[in-house]
């Protein structure tokens, strides 16, 4: 045997591709669609990802109405989805579906893939508090702000500039905190899967016509009202 | 730098003490960032790539001096990065002037030793006089509200940034994002299970969310 054939054998034992007799292993081949659903799988399992993506799914569906999803600072904040957004998903043909068109995120389309699983992992948000208006991408991941714009500064000095610039940053950070955990408020509470899933999931349906997406708040405000003298 | 103009992109963090921290952040904040402060490359040396705190205003600085380094109740610095890189292409060109220069004055072509030594010396001589590419990411750490905020776009690099303040600072950088917030919140991690009607996991896939 030449050299070259004995390391080249040599180097086919360590990378394991060959036993010690010299025979080619058995190397456990996954088709690629289990491939891509154990990469899937992983994407959405990775730092309680799922969370993320219910959030942003749950936003899409409380904002569509144009009311203030929480109150901050004694002012509502609404959301309003903007442009193109990304659907992930773990079952199926599909597991990744990009919508984009200025009312993309609220098409029918977008609401029949969520209903067919999939659910949104990044998007562009439009926030808005008073008279001051953010907008920012967001995944649902790592709830990173991306290429957000800020309102107007309105002062003029350099460093004030700086401070106000870095405030607004800020603010738009603590308005992204607390959406999520109002998100999780319900999330957590037994009313999510007993009222909650149930709405979002006629909504995604289009089957809600009579029952706007704050039904919930409004019915149980609704028969507060009735208790009352 | 996009704390001052530019694309407002960062990544969030709650900052915790470490078992062993300290809890006067302000003092000493200087000390902690000149443990990891920006060295610029060495060309003498064989390193590609340095990393460093600097100041945010004048990255080639690493005094951080406090009125350069605190703006009211933030401290605000930049991970300096900067590397040397020969174009390859550039390398290539250069290799294949060498050859033909070498075949007209030896009659023959260099063999793989030749060539591989010409190589490695064209290489150091094109790194002579490459010019660094430097990049600097801007960190706000607002030191009262225990939040910290790195402007970068990217992943590896948020990731080496907060290691290095990790390792400065002596405190755990806590991502805010939908795990560590519910942690925080206090929430049973059994009442946040994948909804299996969204998700579209059934049985003990979504019973065992972390599987």
């Amino acid at each position: 045997m030449g050299k070259r054939e004995s390391a080249r054998q040599d180097a086919a034992f360590a990378k394991g591709a060959v036993g010690v007799d010299g025979q080619a292993t058995e190397v456990e081949q996954k088709d690629l669609a289990e491939l891509e659903h154990d990469k899937a799988r992983e994407q959405m399992l990775r730092g309680r990802t799922w969370l993320g993506r219910e959030f942003l799914t749950w936003l899409l569906w409380r904002s569509e109405s144009g009311d203030p999803v929480v109150v901050m600072d004694k002012a509502g904040v609404e959301a309003l989805f903007v442009g193109r957004v990304v659907l992930r998903g773990l079952h199926g043909d599909v597991v990744e579906l990009s919508a984009k068109g200025t009312l993309a995120p609220y098409s029918s389309q977008v609401k029949r893939a969520l209903d067919a699983g999939l659910l949104l992992h990044s998007a562009r948000v439009r926030f808005t508090s008073g008279e001051r208006t953010w907008e920012a991408a967001l995944d649902a991941e790592f709830l990173d702000i991306r290429s957000a714009k800020l309102p107007e500064l309105l002062t003029e000095e350099e460093d004030d500039r700086l401070s106000e610039r870095l405030d607004l940053a800020d603010q738009l950070s603590a308005m992204v905190n607390r959406l999520l955990e109002s998100f999780l408020a319900v999330r957590a509470a037994r009313a999510w899967s007993r009222e909650v899933v149930p709405d979002l999931k006629k909504w995604m349906r289009g089957e809600d016509e009579a029952r706007p997406p704050g039904s919930t708040v409004q019915r149980l405000a609704a028969r507060g009202r009735a208790r009352e003298p | 730098m996009p704390i001052l103009s530019g694309s407002v992109t960062f990544a969030r963090f709650r900052v915790e003490p470490a078992k062993e921290g300290h809890s006067d952040l302000r003092h000493g904040f200087a000390r902690g960032l000149k443990t990891n402060a920006f060295e610029p490359l060495d060309r003498k040396s064989d390193e590609d790539r340095s990393a460093g705190f600097a100041e945010l205003e004048n990255p080639d600085s690493t005094e951080f001096a406090p009125s350069n380094l605190f703006y009211g109740e933030r401290a605000l610095f930049c991970w300096r990065v900067d590397t040397l890189r020969v174009p390859s292409a550039h390398a290539r060109d250069e290799l294949k002037r060498w050859m033909l220069a070498f075949e007209k004055e030896h009659h023959r072509r260099p063999s793989k030793v030749e060539r591989s030594a010409a190589r490695a010396n064209i290489r150091d001589e094109l790194r002579k006089r490459a010019t660094p590419n430097s990049k600097n990411h801007d960190v706000a750490w607002t030191i009262g509200a225990k939040q910290l905020q790195i402007w970068t776009g990217s992943r590896k690099t948020v990731d080496e940034i907060s290691v290095a303040i990790e390792g400065a600072f002596a405190v755990k950088l806590v991502p805010m994002i939908p795990d560590t917030l519910a942690t925080k919140a206090g929430f049973a991690d059994e009442a946040l299970r994948p909804t299996a009607e969204l998700v579209g996991i059934e049985g003990e896939e979504a019973n065992h969310g972390e599987a």
